[in-house]
């Protein structure tokens, strides 16, 4: 067939297709300008992995968080900047390079410190230019990457230690090699596929010479074990071609996870820890690993060995080693002795020292990154590392709406979603200890319920009285013992404010807010005794109670119908009932394509119909990465899957729209998805919103705010997300589509705020300005585009700063119309800056685009809250427009001395006869000017007297800015502003009669121009 | 049918391949070829662009000038009162202090950072290769909803603090007609430092056969061109350093 008709078919089929195939937009072509606003909190940061500095630029720190991504600092930990956003936010290890620092950074996705919340990587990355771009290199399996260890004489030698698979077997585990910058890479040491390498050192004068330590590892969602008869220490002398296990003086039998450090200024001297039954502790060798000693077996050094395995001997200092651990320790005496480190967050699992300054040092905990410069006596916290993670968030109906949250190993606390000058560390209040979780505000009162883990407090907080009351339920005679998940779920009632859920195996209510409790269920989980392992922990026994299993996990009330209840287990049942309680059905097995057992992270039971619910699955705590999400319309008689390709990550959570069916949102380990046709499609969104994993999505009816708490970056809030639930076919073909918005509210607010420092985080405030809200077809990127609001009559109010991405666009318009003209001095006024604020009603909203023109309307209202009239209202508006006419008439005033006072000027220097008649209207002139506006000093405190101008713009600015009606003393002082100005009007035209005049007649004798003066028109256009 | 799909879908992956086999340089002459051709481009001699500068509630009407051999000044109007506010004149750079509104030097790490700059004129990516600077496609992006080519563009390190410090801008250049849309630059000084501004770039229009975006925005501010003057004839000595005037008037 001849090539063309081809061609042309298939160009027909094509426009054919297109147009019958609907449209549909993925990701930033759907959300535009959309974007997210992360408001932290800081003050208690959140679990640092890796702390990684330049060798030569002290000033240069990375730190790798645990849910936060790779943060760097270029002013020596003044301040952190989040430099990997878009990569996974897990971290095991950063690792500059020696021989490029400034440019060449490696980092290895998926935490090392393998507590039960842990998040996963997805592979190892470089970065050639300091951290703004990253390349993946490969290793998209490895889930975790504990080390990366750089030749300090050749840049194309690295060697990866993947630590692999926390729940499963892997193949992918061990030690590699490249020769070749990260192109290929050679497995250089692989044990099994239980054990991983969790340390891969390099001797600093020798790069042939490698340690590896590797570790047999494993959890479960109901068990850790660490340790087996495959971890051990390794060594290579030939560049990890042959190694050899170096125990002489170590611990016989099963071993578990090794740290070790090699000294910097002395590399035969290398230390160990070990974890093992018997003669755990310090060991150290000064030949270089061939023998080992005991050193010391303290609590500070073997505790935790699976969470706290870092030792670090000091760069210059031999005898100085640090260990992370509960509260860290420090030798100074060669390892033989320890002492804790100052005061900060417990749970210390890096250290690193300053390269230039011996008693400085960074240390990486739980709660963020502290600097000491005493040797680590003092500690000081960096308050700008946003990197909280959130188990669970919620939030109220209070006008601002709080948000409320628990935080892995930060307690449970609640803040505001606006606070005058920005939401700062201040504004956030404690309301637990311990690990935080569930924390929810009672539907009516002031009263707060959270927990702490495995319920072993669950507290009601007074907010009024400041009175806590503890009220978990309590196992009760002839019953069994009650199994909590670490993370308890609690839920309150939409139907009766004072009723109150909690989860054991069995499902607790309480009607009178937690102080008497009936028990509306029998046991809803598998009660799998082979999943109740009380002995976790491998060879050091580690019963935190974080492995509870077969528990309740998610508790959900129909909004509809009080009756019905949802229930879902960590060990795979939803349980539903319809009668309150009574009787209970397991609709699981109804569920295709789900592996038994999967943890049921989440049920959200729909606003729309009673009979429909979602349920999210979670499988990573038994290696399954995949996505399940149901929907049921039948209360689980089926269940439909609603997961497509587009979603990346294993999910915890869904928010189902309250408008809109079709719309949801969608929490995964790597960010959030939304939908807008009901799961066909979803897409990620990625407007200033990391990678980061979403454990719980919240709504906020009033604002339509999505409010996410992140396991990793705090609280992430988009605000307003309306303009999606309008989103249809009819709508995306549209060249320009502007969306309803409900009518702005002009707030009458005005407060102080900034109590913070400059490096403490502050998080932005949403916007309090009215919005216009619209999508475009396609990016505007060439020919003009405005956006203008007017008033009924087409008269322009003021242009505004039109968004021009292709999807939603949204335009803040802060009320404002055009400010005044303002008289010209040899400084500014303040006032003048002020332009007044549009009144209520309705305005038009005209957007050009080309020769095209697209308008819709904005209205607004005066705050419902506010106790002024009408009346005042419009007294307010009247003198506002008095004094800033009178403000335009000052200045055209000034602009006509100004003009006279120029041309006189000039004429005087080229015609000398013209001297006397010009020196007389300028001397006039200047010395109304004087009067009038300030014509000396500056605008601090070499300020000049105030003239008519500099008073007359305060009252204006004052004035223009209050909402009330102006005082009488504001009146009164408008009249003698008035007084002054008429007068000066007055004197003008007598020196405009008189010596102007006079210079005009001899110009005009003179044949030369006359002064050029606009009219007042042209003049406030200009 | 199906065998009519999968050559679709060749076709499609032929052409999404053809454009990942796009270089920088390729890029980078489609964006000069697509807004007036680089003979019209290295004619330039001076721009001036006059305009007005959105911030927070005010509209500062400004001009800017710049000229080949790297001279730059802009005029501001504010509050009735027009005044140089930054100038450069090659040799010194200086600005207006906000309180005495009089003329004050640039530090000296900031002079010797404009005159890295010099080589900007008209723009960067013209023959950049002759001023030293390095290109580099970091692949395609989605922003402002649109697909883009990411380009890394690296110049002359400048001096932040005593230190010598990368000069990193990022372009994304649309695929359709391969003008910048978005620029990333990182704040390199304070506690700001390490975070990235984003400006929009748009309206482009032509003048005189040559296209300038007519409006550049960021989250700080908007700048709106109202006229492009190409090759206006400018008084050098607004460029220059005004030295003080001996006797300050009486008060």
């Amino acid at each position: 067939m001849n090539k063309r008709i081809i061609f042309g078919a298939l160009s027909v089929l094509f426009t054919i297709g297109m147009q019958a195939q609907d449209i549909v937009l993925k990701g930033k072509e759907l959300f535009g300008n959309l974007e997210a606003r992360e408001i932290g909190p800081a003050l208690m940061s959140g679990r640092i992995i890796d702390l990684e500095n330049h060798p030569t630029n002290s000033k240069i720190i990375y730190a790798g968080t645990a849910g936060g991504g790779v943060w760097k600092s270029s002013n020596g930990g003044a301040s952190f900047a989040p430099v990997f956003d878009k990569h996974a936010q897990s971290i095991g290890v950063v690792t500059v390079d020696p021989n490029d620092p400034d440019n060449t950074v490696w980092v290895g996705t998926g935490e090392i410190w393998t507590r039960n919340s842990v998040s996963i990587g997805d592979g190892l990355y470089k970065s050639t230019d300091g951290g703004s771009n990253w390349k993946k290199m490969g290793f998209e399996n490895s889930e975790r990457i504990s080390s990366i260890v750089v030749n300090p004489k050749n840049s194309n030698e690295v060697y990866v230690g993947v630590m692999g698979a926390l729940w499963g077997d892997s193949e992918d585990r061990g030690v590699y090699k490249t020769t070749d910058g990260g192109t290929t890479w050679e497995k250089v040491l692989y044990v099994n596929e239980k054990t991983g390498a969790n340390e891969v050192m390099m001797d600093p004068t020798d790069p042939n010479t490698l340690y590896a330590a590797m570790w047999e590892f494993r959890r479960t969602a109901w068990g850790f074990n660490s340790g087996g008869p495959n971890s051990a220490l390794y060594k290579s002398t030939d560049a990890g071609k042959t190694w050899n296990k170096i125990h002489n003086g170590f611990p016989k039998g099963d071993l578990g996870r090794f740290a070790f450090a090699i000294s910097p200024s002395s590399p035969k001297t290398v230390f160990a820890v070990v974890e093992s039954k018997e003669d755990k502790g310090l060991y150290r060798s000064d030949d270089a690993g061939a023998s080992w000693k005991l050193l010391n077996g303290d609590f500070g050094l073997v505790v935790r060995p699976f969470y706290f395995s870092r030792i670090v001997v000091h760069p210059t200092n031999p005898d100085i080693i640090v260990k992370g651990g509960l509260f860290g320790s420090i030798s100074r005496d060669g390892g033989k002795t320890f002492k804790s480190l100052g005061n900060m967050h417990a749970d210390i699992h890096d250290i690193v020292f300053d390269i230039n300054n011996a008693d400085a040092m960074f240390v990486g905990t739980d709660g963020g990154v502290y600097r000491s410069w005493d040797g680590g006596s003092t500690m000081d916290m960096v308050d700008n590392l946003p990197v909280s993670q959130f188990y669970h968030i919620s939030v109220d109906n209070d006008e601002p709406y709080n948000i409320y949250g628990g935080l892995q190993d930060n307690g449970s606390w609640w803040g505001p979603s606006s606070s005058p000058g920005g939401i700062e560390a201040r504004d956030w209040n404690r309301v637990g200890y311990g690990d935080g979780f569930r924390v929810l505000r009672h539907p009516s009162k002031r009263i707060i319920y959270s927990e702490m883990q495995g319920a072993q407090n669950v507290w009601r907080y007074d907010m009024d009285k400041n009175y806590t009351k503890n009220i978990q339920p309590l196992p009760i005679k002839g019953e069994a013992d009650l199994r909590f998940n670490w993370n308890a779920p609690m839920a309150t009632s939409s139907h009766q404010p004072d009723r109150f859920y909690m989860g054991s195996q069995f499902l607790h209510v309480s009607e009178d807010m937690g102080d008497n409790w009936k028990k509306i269920s029998p046991d809803l989980t598998t009660n799998d005794p082979a999943k109740q392992d009380k002995e976790s922990g491998g060879i050091s026994v580690d019963k935190s109670g974080a492995e509870t299993h077969t528990t309740i996990f998610t508790i959900a009330e129909s909004p509809l119908d009080e009756k019905v209840i949802w229930v879902g287990t960590d060990d795979g049942n939803v349980q539903v009932t319809k009668d309150g309680g009574t009787t209970w059905t397991n609709t699981v097995a109804n569920i295709q394509g789900l592996p038994k057992n999967t943890w049921v992270y989440h049920i959200e039971a729909s606003t729309h119909n009673k009979g429909t619910a979602y349920a999210v699955f979670d499988g990573h705590a038994s290696g399954d990465m995949n996505t399940y999400v149901y929907k049921t319309s039948n209360f689980g008689k089926t269940w439909k899957s609603i997961v497509t390709d587009d979603i990346i990550g294993f999910a915890r959570n869904i928010q189902e729209d309250y408008v809109n069916e079709d719309l949801l949102y969608l929490g995964t380990e790597f960010g959030l998805f939304i939908t807008i046709d009901g799961g066909k499609n979803w897409s990620r969104f990625t407007n200033k919103m990391p990678a980061t994993a979403v454990h719980f999505i919240d709504l906020q009816k009033k604002t339509n705010d999505l409010v996410l708490g992140t396991h990793g970056r705090g609280v992430i809030i988009i605000d307003d997300i309306s303009p999606l639930r309008q989103i249809n076919q009819e709508v995306l073909a549209k060249d320009v589509h502007f969306f309803d918005t409900k009518p702005a509210i002009i707030k009458e607010e005005g407060g102080f705020g900034g109590g913070s420092t400059e490096l403490q985080f502050v998080g932005d405030n949403p916007s309090a300005s009215g919005k216009i809200i619209y999508y475009l077809k396609k990016r505007h990127t060439f020919g003009k585009m405005t956006l203008v609001i007017q008033d009924k009559d087409g008269n322009e109010v003021v242009s505004l700063v039109a968004g021009k991405a292709k999807g939603i666009n949204i335009v803040d318009w802060n009320f404002r119309k055009k400010g005044p003209k303002v008289a010209a001095g040899k400084t500014f006024t303040f006032g003048g800056f002020t332009a007044p604020r549009a009144s209520a009603g309705e305005y038009k909203v005209v957007l050009k685009k080309g020769k095209k023109e697209f308008t819709s309307s904005i209205t607004l209202i005066n705050d419902p809250k506010s106790s002024i009239t009408n009346e005042e209202r419009i007294a307010h508006q009247k003198t506002t427009k008095q004094l800033f006419d009178d403000m335009e008439d000052l200045a055209f005033l000034v602009y006509k001395i100004d003009q006279n006072v120029k041309k006189a000027e000039e004429v005087s220097e080229k015609d000398p006869a013209s001297k006397k008649a010009a020196d007389a209207a300028i001397s006039e002139l200047n010395k109304l000017k004087e009067t009038l506006v300030v014509t000396t000093g500056d605008n601090y405190v070499a300020e000049a007297e105030p003239q008519l101008r500099e008073k007359l713009s305060k009252l204006y600015g004052e004035v223009a800015d209050q909402f009330e009606k102006p005082s009488f003393s504001q009146i009164e002082n408008m009249g003698v502003y008035k007084t002054r100005l008429n007068e000066a009007k007055t004197a003008y035209e007598k020196i405009n009669g008189k010596q102007v005049a006079k210079l005009n007649k001899y110009l005009e004798k003179a044949g030369a121009t006359k002064t050029e003066i606009l009219s007042k028109e042209e003049f406030l256009s200009k | 049918m199906n065998a009519l799909k999968s050559i679709l879908v060749a076709l499609v992956l032929a052409l999404s391949s053809s454009f990942y086999a796009q270089t920088a340089d390729e890029i980078i002459n489609n964006y000069f070829e697509n807004t007036g051709g680089k003979d019209n481009w290295e004619k330039l001699e001076g721009i001036e662009m006059i305009g007005v500068m959105k911030m927070q509630n005010m509209e500062i009407p400004f001009e800017q000038v710049m000229t080949k051999d790297g001279k730059q000044v802009v005029t501001i109007e504010l509050q009735g009162n027009r005044m140089v506010w930054s100038a450069f004149d090659g040799e010194t750079s200086w600005q207006r202090n906000q309180m005495t509104m009089e003329a004050e030097k640039s530090d000296n790490e900031a002079t010797e950072n404009m005159k890295k700059q010099v080589k900007d004129f008209p723009d960067p990516f013209l023959n950049y290769k002759d001023k030293g600077y390095a290109v580099e496609l970091i692949g395609k992006e989605t922003v402002d909803g649109t697909e883009t080519f990411k380009i890394k563009l690296t110049k002359d390190p400048v001096l932040v603090n005593g230190e010598s410090v990368p000069s990193i801008t990022h372009y994304y250049f649309d695929t359709e007609n391969f003008v910048p849309i978005i620029v990333e630059t990182e704040i390199n000084e304070g506690e700001m430092k390490g975070k990235i501004v984003k400006s929009s770039i748009s309206d482009y229009q032509e003048v005189n056969g040559v296209y300038f975006p007519f409006t550049v925005g960021s989250e700080f501010q908007t700048m709106n061109f109202k006229e492009i003057k190409l090759n206006p004839e400018v008084d050098t000595a607004v460029f220059a350093f005004p030295e003080k005037k001996e006797v300050k008037e009486k008060e």
